[in-house]
């Protein structure tokens, strides 16, 4: 009797967030689904039930793929510099003697996760701008008249300069993470593998790489799965132009909501970005139960 | 065991019906707007407009307040948006059968989808061009809101586009007002050697490239042929004159503006900051652009001279439309204040202050009769509107005129075209696979 009481107290307790979660989470993603099969006229709000053809239509669209291509490309750079670039970062800082010092470029390097990414987006855009920007400027001064260009008004480097902007914003942050995680390595396994003669570079391999390794799993997959989310940086900087070419799987969804009224194709889109965020959080789940490094 | 996984699973497959049934049903249906009724002067009036940022923004908080002080227990609710904010807004209060009571419409397929779907309140009998309220207007400001004989929409201000140019870049590089657009392409090496940006332009948001191709188009493809294919059941695409006229455009581009293939990393506004600085010796504008190109920076009312962009000498189409249309307000079908809200827009619409949204620093020339005068308006507004009213014919945007998918397809193109990656041939086959997707 007292086993059920607690038990139906419990579940009392959890009963707020269930339903919180059933209406602002599980429901809009039942919902969304259920969009994407219709075609969906807002005006008259008349809804025709087409089964998958929004998705046979959306594997047929080259936008999509070149959404979902730029996806991937911004995943694999955001993996190779705001988790290898910044782990090697944090090494680096903690490697320095000088606590003060440390402390100044961690803060240096932090700031810019500070800034959010509509005004980042927008400071950069301006950075980029062809007639006025600093980046122009700057390479006129070094080269006149061979490096500047149109940075975001071409499609050949558009895509990558928004994607360096996410760079520079995000780096600092992954920067601390790591260099926390290496604070927690005990001083006297790096003490010991200096005293068998390794170096900084080898002590960097040998000791702290295996021992962040829980911390980088988790940063890449994070960071695959922030990827996969991306819109405020494209909106901002170039909308997806030039001619569709730095669109990503969000806006490509917002365009076809919001600009060509096809919601049914946009919740289609939702639903793809779904499964590749729960396939890379079930990664990540996975990965958090292994078991942990312990010293 | 068993029992409970089937139980589990009814319990799913249940709430995922309960969803869909959801999903299917249509908006929240209420009685229709009766907007003839006498207006009873209480609650919250909502209007959606697109007058956000300066120097557009009080207009609507003046009059609002005013109106609020003429009756104490209305509240006016004003949901202010730009130029771009306003797109996504009401598609997503439609979306979510919210709309306000009063809300911004643009003439064309955007105001044609908010009647067809039954969101615009039918406003003949007060607005009429035999009713008192309706003389006060332009007949085809009224026409162009009207639909199947029938008038839904409230014209504000009238709206054309121009090129604006710099009369003493003009008297320092010896350059006379085009008459042909040969002789425009011609001008611009000499204005450059002046010292000059010849046009001064930004396409980062696609539509203002879609501007220029929409008057081109007006020069080089018969009215017929257009207004044939802005219907994707009608249409083909198939002119050659939109190949010339994507060619003109492309030669604009390359001889006339300095950023060129890198046109598209350029914001609007900053084109209309250089012209407005005396860097570029012209800029293709709105006339509700006029007075504030002249606010603020070196170039003064004085110097700006406006002249409708020139055809072509060989152009198939019509020289003298411009492209342009007014620009409005419907009431909701759906609002229970929808006499109030009549009466509210009688009010935004009265002569006064009709002329206090002519004159600077608006600058918006109403579509109330009599409104826009040599003492209400500046001399470049009075003489855009002139032409406007002029016109044979006026051509609406062509984001607005076609279909959104087709439309999307002319963004995408006139971006590509900018920069290169795509040849006129590829833009139109563009538009014309968007067009029979539309169908």
């Amino acid at each position: 009797m007292r086993t059920l009481y607690r038990r139906a107290a419990g579940l009392a307790w959890t009963v707020p967030a269930l339903v919180l979660l059933a209406v602002f989470v599980y429901l809009p993603l039942v919902q969304n689904f259920g969009y994407s099969t219709l075609t969906w006229d807002i005006y008259s709000g008349s809804q025709q039930f087409v089964g998958l053809d929004n998705y046979r239509d959306l594997f047929a669209d080259p936008v999509f793929w070149t959404s979902f291509t730029n996806n991937l490309r911004y995943a694999l750079l955001s993996v190779v510099f705001q988790v290898f670039g910044a782990l090697l970062l944090a090494a680096l800082v903690e490697s320095i003697r000088s606590t003060r010092w440390q402390r100044a470029l961690r803060t240096i390097y932090f700031i810019p996760s500070a800034i959010s990414l509509t005004v980042a987006g927008l400071l950069f855009y301006f950075v980029y701008e062809p007639n006025l920007g600093l980046l122009n400027h700057a390479l006129e001064a070094v080269a006149p008249g061979t490096f500047d260009h149109a940075w975001l008004g071409q499609e050949s480097t558009a895509m990558t300069a928004v994607i360096a902007m996410s760079q520079w914003q995000g780096f600092g942050y992954s920067t601390l993470l790591f260099a926390v995680a290496i604070q927690r390595i005990p001083a006297e396994l790096h003490e010991a593998a200096a005293l068998d003669g390794a170096g900084p570079v080898r002590r960097f391999f040998q000791v702290t790489l295996p021992l962040v390794r829980e911390m980088t799993g988790l940063m890449v997959l994070v960071t695959v799965s922030g990827a996969f989310q991306v819109f405020n940086e494209v909106m901002v900087m170039t909308s997806g132009g030039p001619d569709n070419s730095t669109h990503v799987l969000g806006t490509w969804l917002y365009r076809n909501g919001f600009v060509r009224n096809d919601f049914g194709h946009a919740a289609a889109i939702g639903t793809v970005i779904f499964v590749v965020t729960l396939t890379v959080a079930m990664a990540q789940l996975w990965f958090t139960r292994r078991r942990r490094v312990e010293w | 065991m068993r029992a409970r996984a089937l139980t589990r699973s009814a319990a799913l497959l249940g709430a995922s019906a309960l969803v869909l049934t959801g999903c299917f049903a249509g908006p929240a249906k209420g009685p229709a707007a009766d907007v003839t009724a006498k207006p009873e002067y209480s609650g919250t009036l909502s209007i959606l407009t697109k007058f956000a940022g300066e120097p557009l923004e009080p207009y609507f908080e003046d009059l609002a307040a005013a109106y609020e002080r003429r009756h104490p227990k209305v509240n006016v609710e004003l949901i202010q948006e730009t130029d771009q904010s306003i797109k996504d807004k009401t598609k997503t209060l439609t979306a979510s059968d919210a709309l306000p009571d009063i809300y911004f419409t643009w003439t064309g397929n955007w105001a044609e989808n908010f009647i067809r779907g039954g969101r615009a309140a039918d406003l003949t009998k007060v607005i009429n061009p035999d009713t008192a309220w309706g003389r006060t207007f332009g007949e085809s400001a009224l026409s162009a809101f009207a639909h199947d004989g029938r008038y839904y929409g409230v014209p504000l201000y009238n709206n054309g586009k121009f090129m604006g140019y710099n009369k003493s870049a003009f008297d320092k590089a010896g350059v006379d007002v085009p008459k042909t657009f040969e002789e425009l392409i011609a001008a611009c090496p000499d204005l450059r050697e002046a010292g000059y940006e010849p046009i001064a332009f930004g396409n980062k948001d696609g539509w203002p490239a879609l501007h220029y191709l929409q008057q081109l188009f007006a020069h080089n493809v018969p009215a017929d042929v257009r207004e044939a294919d802005y219907d994707p059941k009608t249409a083909t695409w198939d002119d050659p004159g939109y190949l010339s006229a994507l060619k003109q455009f492309k030669t604009l581009v390359s001889v006339c503006t300095d950023t060129g293939r890198g046109t598209n990393g350029v914001l609007y506004t900053s084109a209309q900051e250089a012209f407005g600085q005396g860097k570029a010796a012209m800029y293709y504008q709105e006339i509700l652009e006029f007075d504030n190109t002249t606010s603020g920076g070196t170039l003064k009312p004085g110097d700006l001279g406006i002249f409708p962009l020139p055809a072509a000498a060989e152009a198939k189409g019509d020289p003298k439309v411009i492209e342009g249309a007014p620009e409005g307000y419907f009431v909701n079908a759906r609002s229970p204040r929808a006499a109030l809200a009549v009466d509210f827009m009688k009010f935004v619409t009265s002569t006064a202050h009709a002329r206090t949204l002519s004159a600077p620093p608006y600058g918006q020339p109403s579509t109330v009769v009599g409104a826009v005068t040599p003492q209400t308006s500046s001399k470049a507004v009075q003489e855009g509107i002139d032409l406007v009213n002029k016109a044979p014919r006026l051509a609406g945007w062509l984001d607005m005129v076609t279909a959104p998918e087709v439309a999307d397809a002319w963004l995408a193109g006139g971006e590509a075209l900018i920069s290169g990656s795509k040849s006129p041939e590829q833009v139109m086959d563009g538009v014309r696979r968007a067009s029979d997707s539309a169908e």
